[in-house]
């Protein structure tokens, strides 16, 4: 036999799976700036900054999905409202584990969850898989509204946060600058574990099931795991974001169940883009500032927002993370394609 | 010398058209299989079912295994690879990639070897997107080539290729069955490709077979004459 067959494949080096020093300097310096904003800027501006860095979660789970996978979630709110129940439950005097612990095995516990879920439905594409996701989404939503016992029904749940929780202080995290950098700083390592994960093996199979879902399977891969392994990830994120939901606002509730609110998600993580693992977050911001800005001027902002969001479909369809790019390669005269990670 | 991978009465049949009916083939180590035929002969069905892309009828054995029911990934570990007639790559990955998932899914086998030995080295870092269409092509061969499979099924890997290509293909071709001691099978349209490196040749026509022997004699068949040309004239 040749010398085909000598070869042992070597690990990636941890060099190559880390993103480029200058993407990690920038993560930095966006936390940096979440630090000062929480400190100087306005109540009102620290608020909604925080409401849609934890919004963000969600729209970075829909957007992971699509990026990856190629797959469209009308029913992401249920991880993410999983998440925030799943929290108000750790903090309960009936949970049989402490807090500190319960809080760290909620996102996992969704994760795997959607894992097994993941593993029945990883031939469904398309609308259907979309249709499935509104079906799961839905269910999980009525479930909250009708188990008044567990969830409080639509009146929803009052989360009595312990005064402190590993050790520290939890006041913080109730107001909106102390949990604006907790959540930027949890946001950001989540981006870098997720752009260590798309330069792993798994993350490559990951898109290339993506991309050419046969010709894995007869390359000698079974695809069914690999698929499963990337909605976990999508929900798993926003569990994380329901979680800092329920420490921040002490409530939880039917409305972040709704499908209503999948879609809000679905709208952040296509003006944002997908071609980049920051779009989805820049979509969520886009989306508050849009929001917050036209609900001043008009009851009819939701109007004005779809028609925004057809104006950028339209002209940028990878959204402000292609549009960035583009830019940026335009800026530093580049014409290949940018590793957006 | 015995047969590596033995083909016994392949069939396939859609709704009421039947593609392919009772089709024999042996491939041996070191030998390049041409199978041939008109259009619609059944030659792609015939890949198909043997690499267990499509139910048929028929047993399929490799290495004296009865391999029929077994699903085509285990069939690449075990050494059994494919290509594809229309370019089957992962368009927004490096090659290197690419052919680093085809690695690790076959056990093992040297990329950087194997692009060197395709003419692919210099577009390693390159997504395969990015790279001309004989590349892609090379690069789709090359996946079915990662970790020097025993058995190697090809469906008309020069479609679309330049006569220069088709050429520089045909040699990669020759080395790796007479090197790698593979048993290749070819279905291909290029006739200058196939007289110039299979050792034996199949032929079906309309789903059936027809003849099989040395190109020399299928050459002159008249039974091959006339399906492809209607005539012996």
């Amino acid at each position: 036999m040749s010398a085909m067959t000598e070869h042992t494949l070597a690990a990636p080096a941890v060099t190559r799976l880390l993103p480029k020093p200058g993407t990690l300097l920038v993560g930095l310096v966006v936390i940096g700036v979440a630090v000062v904003a929480a400190s100087s800027a306005p109540r009102v501006l620290a608020s909604l900054l925080t409401q849609s860095v934890i919004v963000a979660f969600l729209a970075l789970g829909v957007g992971l999905l699509i990026r990856i996978s190629g797959l469209v979630s009308f029913g992401h709110a249920a991880p993410f409202g999983l998440g925030a129940y799943g929290a108000a439950w750790a903090l309960s005097p009936a949970a049989p584990i402490a807090p500190e612990i319960g809080l760290l095995l909620i996102a996992p516990a969704i994760g795997a969850a959607f894992f097994l879920i993941g593993l029945v439905v990883s031939r469904i594409e398309g609308i259907a898989f979309g249709m499935l996701t509104l079906a799961l989404g839905q269910s999980v939503h009525v479930a909250a509204n009708k188990f008044r016992t567990l969830s409080g029904g639509s009146d929803g749940l009052i989360v009595d946060v312990p005064r402190r929780l590993w050790g520290f202080r939890t006041e913080a995290l109730q107001t909106a600058s102390g949990m604006l950098i907790v959540a930027v700083a949890a946001l950001m390592a989540v981006l870098l574990a997720l752009a260590v994960f798309e330069r792993t093996r798994a993350g490559r199979l990951a898109v290339a099931i993506r991309e050419n879902e046969e010709r894995v399977r007869f390359l000698g891969y079974r695809t069914r795991a690999p698929k499963a392994v990337v909605l976990a990830l999508s929900a798993a994120i926003p569990a994380l974001g329901g979680v800092l939901f329920t420490l921040y606002q002490g409530f939880v509730s039917p409305e972040i169940l709704t499908w209503g609110f999948s879609g809000q998600a679905l709208i952040m993580a296509i003006l944002g883009g997908s071609v980049a693992l920051w779009g989805p977050i820049a979509g969520a911001l886009a989306f508050f500032v849009l929001r917050e800005e036209l609900g001043g001027l008009t009851s009819h902002w939701l109007a004005i927002l779809g028609t925004t969001l057809i104006v950028v479909t339209v002209t940028w369809p990878t959204g402000l993370a292609g549009a960035f790019g583009a830019l940026g390669r335009r800026l530093t005269g580049t014409v290949a394609k940018g590793d957006p990670a | 010398m015995s047969a590596i991978f033995r083909c016994e009465g392949l069939g396939k049949q859609y709704g009421g058209v039947v593609a392919l009916q009772g089709v024999d083939l042996e491939l041996e180590v070191g030998k390049v299989h041409g199978l041939i035929g008109p259009n619609g002969a059944g030659k792609s069905t015939f890949i198909d079912v043997a690499s267990g892309r499509t139910a048929g009828f028929g047993r399929v054995h490799f290495q004296g295994r009865d391999i029929t029911a077994v699903a085509p990934g285990e069939r690449r570990r075990m050494g059994v690879s494919r290509s594809f007639q229309r370019t089957s790559i992962f368009p927004a990955l490096t090659i290197r990639d690419q052919l680093d998932l085809a690695a690790h899914g076959a056990g093992g086998g040297d990329v950087e070897a194997l692009a060197a030995m395709l003419g692919l080295d210099r577009v390693l870092d390159r997504r395969a997107e990015e790279v001309s269409y004989g590349q892609q092509r090379l690069v789709d061969l090359a996946l079915a080539l990662v970790g020097a499979p025993k058995v190697l099924l090809l469906d008309e890997p020069a479609a679309g290729l330049s006569v220069a290509e088709s050429e520089v293909l045909a040699t990669h071709l020759e080395e790796i069955s007479a090197q790698w001691n593979v048993a290749v099978l070819l279905v291909e349209h290029d006739m200058d490709v196939v007289f110039r490196i299979c050792h034996v040749l199949t032929v079906l026509a309309s789903g059936r077979f027809l003849v099989s022997g040395p190109p020399s004699e299928v050459r002159t068949d008249p039974a091959v004459i006339r399906a492809y040309f209607g005539s012996t004239a």
